[in-house]
């Protein structure tokens, strides 16, 4: 029991904090609203069985990317987004399209909750799950990461490539023209 | 061999298509016209190849290759020759020589470029014409179908400076599109029911079947698909709007698509699948209906318009709506000879027209006209023949192909239907003498005001108006009006009823086209029909010589009586005038509503420009000054998501609430 | 566990080879030197090409989650040819427009990898990698002039919009990967066939998911918004590139998934993927009537192909997925010759897009004017063009599997799009050029070429479309 309690509290920080990071007019707020959520995250994943991926998330997301992060932000100087007024309101509140957005979106939430709750009604039967063993371990990651998904760790350095490529071309001064 | 036939037309189009700018004149009209007439002699072998077999096997055949293969279904790449496609493509490729023989005369005055232009296009509809009526199947058919209708729309357009002239390209593709469809349908229920497209197979499938009387079947429904895909391409009620206006293109073209050989390819195409049809009686009767309908419709309207292509435009409605007519009631061969005859004496007329048109450089207003018989002696008699063959006066072509689908009409026991052909016969010989007397006879006029369009005309002819230094046609056009005129005489010899001593050979030849596998009908008349026939056809010529008589009366001798007529029935004479204000009919009812579906409701609903606007609006969220980043984020981007989202929630909503 | 033959992979080595090679050309390239960088894209491609013809009838398979299947290869085989297409028309617009050359082509053939990718992949997370790879590269070359604030608005929607999709589709791979405990595109397929789960709901919802990230990419109503947003502001050579070589990729994986995988529930997701279809080809061909710019009416018409493309879908029969192949083969080469002919007239000022500027074309240039309307009568599926062939298969197909409602809503609309086709044909013949209006560029040689075997492909295949009807039937008679 506390084991889920632990999971709600958890899940509704990072869903709570991922809202907040959308709603903040000061990017550096977003940022470290964005932080705590991939804390959350990471008490997730350690609550999963997996503390590689919890301690990675740390490392990569929570401390190098988001430190990358608030360097730009704090480099582009832009303390304040300008927003309209209706920005700032509750979102059920916002004209037109925002407001149909919203609601789609809790219809959204909806569908998906009662789906789940007739799944669990069913006593679905889950199909071979991988054991804790398998992904607990650092030893264990490195196995299946270069084994079982060998080719979808080299193809992820394509889309790594392709990203930065991206980023050159349209960030790019134009220098010789 | 077969294949060859539209080879030449397509090679014609290659070379003036890829070349033809840089050649002069004389050259691409000469290989557009060689071209043709190599594709007759081509033609005209086959079909001598074709008589020497016994009647029952009377089928050429060249299978290219195999086109189309999906599982058990496959569709070759076949020409066939049988006796219906022999009739047929000796029509086109004839005509269609003499017509580009004409042709080099009368487009004479464009420039070098458009020239090959024309020619080019000419061909091409040749081709296309000659695979519709060589296709073994109906995709082939389809093929030379879609293609014809594209080269008219092309040379509806050919002087698209004016206006009219590319409204009228558009028109005639927009109504044809819809008949197209309901023949694609057709021809998809078609290979469903009968797992086959081609026309012989087809035939053999369904021969055995059940003839669908009383009730309205597969093949009922099939066949009426298709019998409104012919109404699209053949001009009949309700699709017919299009062809007058297609008397925009330049009149060699009016004489070869619009009379001659693309409209009468909803009669062949029914004539093709005579068993198919037969086989549905309520299609024919509603067929029959149609046609009876148009004819006498479009007869009325032609009688009081002053145009004179476009007399002669609805004159080809009429009488196309007399070959239906005579398909409808079981008479293939009555239809087809009809068909044949047409082709002859209308081409003539068209071209005659086109003769007193390029002579008055331009001018198409019969009020504008009166007294040319002196100055375009050719021309006069050339026409005269052709309207004594149209009109139906004993022994030229026409009397003895309309006589037909009279009797024919008659025979069957449809005495309304003959009796509204019977009416539209006399409408026939009376707007087609109101056009010779006002055309040719009388005085010299210019009655009516200026059309606004002269101008243009003038310049695509390039020659500006010299009204008293009248020439007669030049001598390529001479000789094919010469040529036609003999056809217009001669052309019903083929088809002399029993009843007047001869064989009716055509007929006898046709027979195994319709049915397929036996030999020709042998019929031998018996005493009482053949005293019924020679009763018709005496009252159908006194029909005939009384509308002719009726036209001298009142356009020869009394001419102030059409005005008074027209003053006296207004209403009536309005309403012929404006062709019942069909048009505008249809344009308050389809055209201007489906505009509106489309531009206003889909468009603005759901293109970005104005779900922009429409976003932006709500929220009055958008400065002027924002930079664009800025308006991205709240303007349309959420409508799309919006979109998306609509789409995410809806599939789930649909599997969870079911 | 590894799998022994790396087989599979050369194909798209040889890209990945032919990509770094053009950033590596560009980064060492001295100031204002003339490289001929689409020349190595040509050749990577090439060998993509003639390692998937040797690679035929294999079945090779690679780490399990990559087969070279015939089905596959064909794709890839497609997607070679719009490669070659694409980097043939681009020498000359690239020139002319002064766009980054190393990048532009490294971009180009990075995104040919991730199509490749995905026509091979058997596993969703590798689908997905080739999904996010394509749509990166894609996302940017829609961008590439930067100088343009349209451009750069439409690759700012495109980017947002399928990120937006992106996570529906990963969140599908979740549900599936949570319900079979598996990723692997066969082993969903055993899994979902043994077990019975039709009452389960969260199958459906991973369906469901799944679809919306497919119909994104393909432009599938309602998820086809972006679609005349991102072809008007990209170049136009990046929206033909988008426009086949995105659609091809994404329908193979699309069609894997669910025809093999996701199969035994096919009377689930049919119904969807029917009304799809249908309002895919109603609103593309609605909404193209209206449209007075050539690259939107375009993106229209893309959007009712991708309609037809579902048709077959649906249909599912032999034919139907035969008709997949041949279609995107034969839409795909038709309509970047279209795309190419806009690409090639336009100048760096202005793009040659609205219906105006093709105005008299025919008295310009002649050659492009005619091979421009065959590429249109192609779209239109007039006889006798592969396009013609094309929805003669698709609809044929309908037919016979019993869907005649789709059957009378493709043919009504394919009858109504020659209508926006042929607007422009009558442009260019039957209207006379603005005499104020800039004449159009010149084409050069290579752009030429291009054009003229696109047409030489267009009018074969209509005429002489077995061999590769039977290749194309062929190559999904392995898999499905």
């Amino acid at each position: 029991m506390p084991e889920t309690l632990v999971f709600y509290v958890l899940s509704g920080l990072a869903i709570l904090a991922s809202a907040l990071v959308i709603g903040q007019r000061n990017p550096m707020y977003s940022v470290m609203l964005l932080i705590a959520s991939f804390g959350a995250l990471a008490g997730l994943y350690i609550q999963l069985d997996a503390p590689f991926v919890a301690v990675a998330q740390i490392i990569i997301y929570a401390g190098a990317i988001m430190v990358l992060f608030l360097f730009v932000v704090m480099l582009l100087n832009a303390p304040q987004e300008d927003a309209a007024d209706w920005d700032r309101t509750h979102p059920l509140r916002q004209p037109g399209i925002a407001r149909f957005g919203a609601l789609l979106g809790l219809l959204l939430v909806v569908q998906l909750g009662w789906a789940l709750m007739r799944a669990s009604e069913l006593d679905v039967p889950v199909a071979g799950r991988v054991d804790a063993e398998t992904i607990g371990s650092v030893r264990q990651v490195g196995r299946v990461l270069f084994t079982d998904y060998m080719f979808a760790f080299e193809a992820t350095s394509i889309l790594i490539l392709v990203a930065m490529v991206g980023a050159v071309v349209l960030a790019r001064r134009e220098t010789d023209q | 061999m077969l294949a060859l036939i539209p080879l030449f037309p397509l090679l014609g189009f290659l070379i003036n298509a890829l070349v033809g700018r840089r050649l002069p004149k004389t050259v691409s009209g000469s290989v557009a016209s060689a071209v043709m007439v190599a594709s007759f002699v081509v033609s005209a072998m086959s079909v001598w190849q074709l008589a020497a077999l016994p009647p029952a096997e009377r089928v050429l055949e060249q299978t290219l290759y195999t086109w189309i293969a999906s599982g058990d279904f496959q569709l070759d790449l076949t020409f066939r020759v049988d006796a219906l496609s022999a009739v047929m493509i000796l029509v086109v490729s004839g005509i269609g020589s003499l017509i580009h023989i004409y042709s080099t005369a009368y487009m004479h005055d464009e420039i070098d470029s458009e020239y090959a232009r024309y020619f080019s296009y000419l061909n091409l509809f040749a081709a296309f014409m000659l695979v519709l009526v060589l296709g073994a199947n109906f995709v082939v058919l389809f093929v030379g179908w879609e293609g014809v209708g594209l080269c008219s729309y092309l040379l509806i357009g050919f002087w698209f400076k004016k206006r009219s002239a590319s409204d009228a390209g558009k028109k005639a593709f927009v109504v044809n599109r819809i008949g197209d469809y309901a023949f694609i349908l057709g021809t998809l229920l078609i290979v469903t029911r009968f797992g086959t497209l081609d026309f012989l197979r087809l035939a053999e499938a369904v021969g055995p079947m059940a003839v669908e009387e009383g009730v309205f079947g597969v093949i009922s429904i099939a066949t009426l698909l298709l019998f409104i895909g012919a109404t699209g391409k053949s001009a009949q009620i309700p699709l017919y709007t299009w062809l007058p206006d297609a008397m925009e293109g330049p009149t060699p073209v009016s004489a070869l698509i619009h009379a001659a050989t693309m409209v009468t390819a909803g009669v062949y195409m029914i004539g093709r699948n005579a068993v198919l049809f037969s086989h549905a009686p309520e299609t024919m009767l509603i067929v029959a209906v149609i046609g009876a309908a148009t004819a006498l419709f479009a007869g009325t309207i032609g009688l009081v318009q002053n145009d004179i292509k476009r007399v002669l435009a609805y004159s080809t409605v009429s009488q196309l709506g007399l070959m239906f007519l005579a398909m409808g009631v079981g008479a293939f061969g009555a239809g087809i000879f009809h068909l044949y005859t047409h082709a002859f004496f209308k081409a003539l007329l068209f071209l005659g027209s086109g003769a007193v048109i390029h002579a008055l450089a331009g001018e198409q207003d019969i009020r504008n006209m009166g007294g040319l018989k002196r100055y375009l002696p050719v021309t006069y008699w050339t026409f005269l023949i052709g309207s004594l063959a149209i009109a139906g006066v004993p022994f030229l072509s026409g009397f003895f192909s309309k006589d037909e689908i009279l009797y024919e009409t008659f025979h069957e026991g449809h005495t309304i239907l003959w009796l509204v052909a019977a009416i539209t016969s006399l409408l026939t010989a009376t707007y087609m003498f109101r056009l010779v007397f006002l055309t040719f006879h009388g005085e010299r006029r210019h009655d009516a005001p200026a059309p606004a369009h002269q101008e243009d005309e003038e310049s695509a002819h390039g020659a500006p108006a010299h009204h008293d230094h009248l020439h007669d046609a030049p001598p390529a056009m001479a000789l094919v009006l010469i040529v036609l005129a003999v056809g217009s005489v001669l052309a019903g010899y083929v088809g002399v009823p029993h009843a007047l001593g001869g064989h009716n050979a055509l007929s006898s030849w046709l027979a195994p086209a319709f049915l397929p596998g036996t030999g020709p009908a042998d019929a031998v008349l018996p005493a009482e029909e053949a005293a019924l026939e020679l009763t018709l056809m005496g009252v159908s010529s006194l029909i005939a010589l009384a509308g002719i008589g009726l036209a001298a009366f009142i356009w020869l001798t009394r001419r102030e009586l059409a005005a008074r007529l027209a003053h006296a029935w207004s209403g009536v004479y309005t309403l012929l005038l404006n062709k019942y204000y069909v048009d505008e009919i249809y344009d308050a009812v389809i055209v201007r509503p489906t505009v509106r579906i489309s531009q206003d409701g889909l468009w603005r609903g759901f293109d970005v420009r104005v779900v922009d606007a429409v976003v932006n609006g709500f929220g009055s969220v958008v400065d002027a000054s924002a930079a664009v980043l800025r308006r991205l984020q709240t303007g349309s981007v959420r409508a799309y998501a919006g979109s998306l989202f609509i789409g995410v929630v809806m599939i789930l909503g649909y599997y969870l609430w079911r | 566990m590894f799998n022994s033959s790396f087989d599979a992979v050369v194909p798209m080595l040889c890209v990945v080879l032919a990509a770094l090679a053009s950033m590596g050309a560009e980064a060492f390239r001295a100031k204002d030197e003339e490289m001929p960088i689409g020349g190595l894209g040509i050749v990577g491609l090439a060998g993509a090409g003639i390692s998937s013809g040797l690679l035929w009838n294999r079945n090779a398979a690679s780490f399990g989650v990559l087969v070279a299947d015939n089905f596959a290869l064909f794709v890839t085989l497609t997607l070679v040819i719009v490669g070659i297409l694409t980097i043939m028309f681009s020498s000359q617009v690239l020139r002319r427009d002064q766009l980054p050359k190393g990048e532009y082509y490294a971009l180009l053939l990075f995104s040919l990898v991730g199509m490749i990718m995905m026509a091979m992949a058997n596993d969703l997370l590798i689908v997905f990698i080739a999904l996010e790879t394509l749509s990166l590269s894609v996302y940017v070359l829609t961008g590439i002039r930067r100088d343009d604030p349209k451009a750069t608005e439409a690759a700012f929607k495109y980017f947002l919009l399928g990120a937006f999709s992106s996570a529906f589709f990963l969140y599908g791979i979740a549900f599936t990967y949570g319900l079979t405990g598996t990723t692997r595109l066969d082993q969903v397929g055993a899994y979902l066939a043994a077990q019975s789960m039709s009452d389960n709901p969260l199958i459906l919802v991973a369906l469901g998911l799944l679809l919306v990230g497919f119909a994104f990419k393909i432009s599938a109503v309602p998820f086809h918004m972006w679609t005349p947003d991102a072809y008007e502001g990209a170049p136009a050579i990046v929206s033909g590139f988008m426009s086949t070589g995105v659609k091809a990729a994404a329908f193979a994986a699309f069609a894997r998934v669910f025809l093999s995988s996701f199969e035994p529930f096919s009377a689930d997701w049919a119904p969807i993927v029917w009304i799809l279809a249908a309002l895919t080809m109603i609103l593309g061909t609605v909404v193209g009537v209206a449209q007075s710019n050539l690259k939107r009416m375009l993106a229209y018409s893309s959007i009712a192909h991708g309609g037809y493309l579902l048709v077959g879908l649906v249909a599912a029969n032999q034919v139907g997925k035969a008709a997949i192949l041949f279609y995107l083969l034969a839409y795909a080469v038709t309509n970047l010759a279209a795309f190419g002919v806009i690409a090639l007239l336009s100048s760096r000022e202005k793009e040659t897009d609205e219906l105006r500027d093709f105005a008299g074309l025919w008295h310009t240039h002649p050659a492009l004017a005619a091979l421009m309307t065959v590429c249109l009568l192609s779209l239109g599926g007039l006889p006798p063009t592969v396009g013609f062939i094309g929805k003669w298969y698709i609809f044929s197909a309908a037919v016979s599997a019993g869907y005649y409602g789709l059957a009378v809503i493709g043919v009504l609309t394919s009858v109504i799009s020659v209508f926006f086709y042929l607007r422009v044909v009558v442009m260019m013949y039957m209207a006379d050029r603005d005499a104020s209006a800039p004449v159009p560029s010149q084409v050069t040689g290579l752009g030429m070429v291009a054009l003229a075997a696109s047409i030489v492909a267009i009018i074969y295949l209509g005429i002489l479309p077995t061999p590769v009807l039977d290749l194309a039937a062929e190559s999904i008679a392995t898999i499905f």
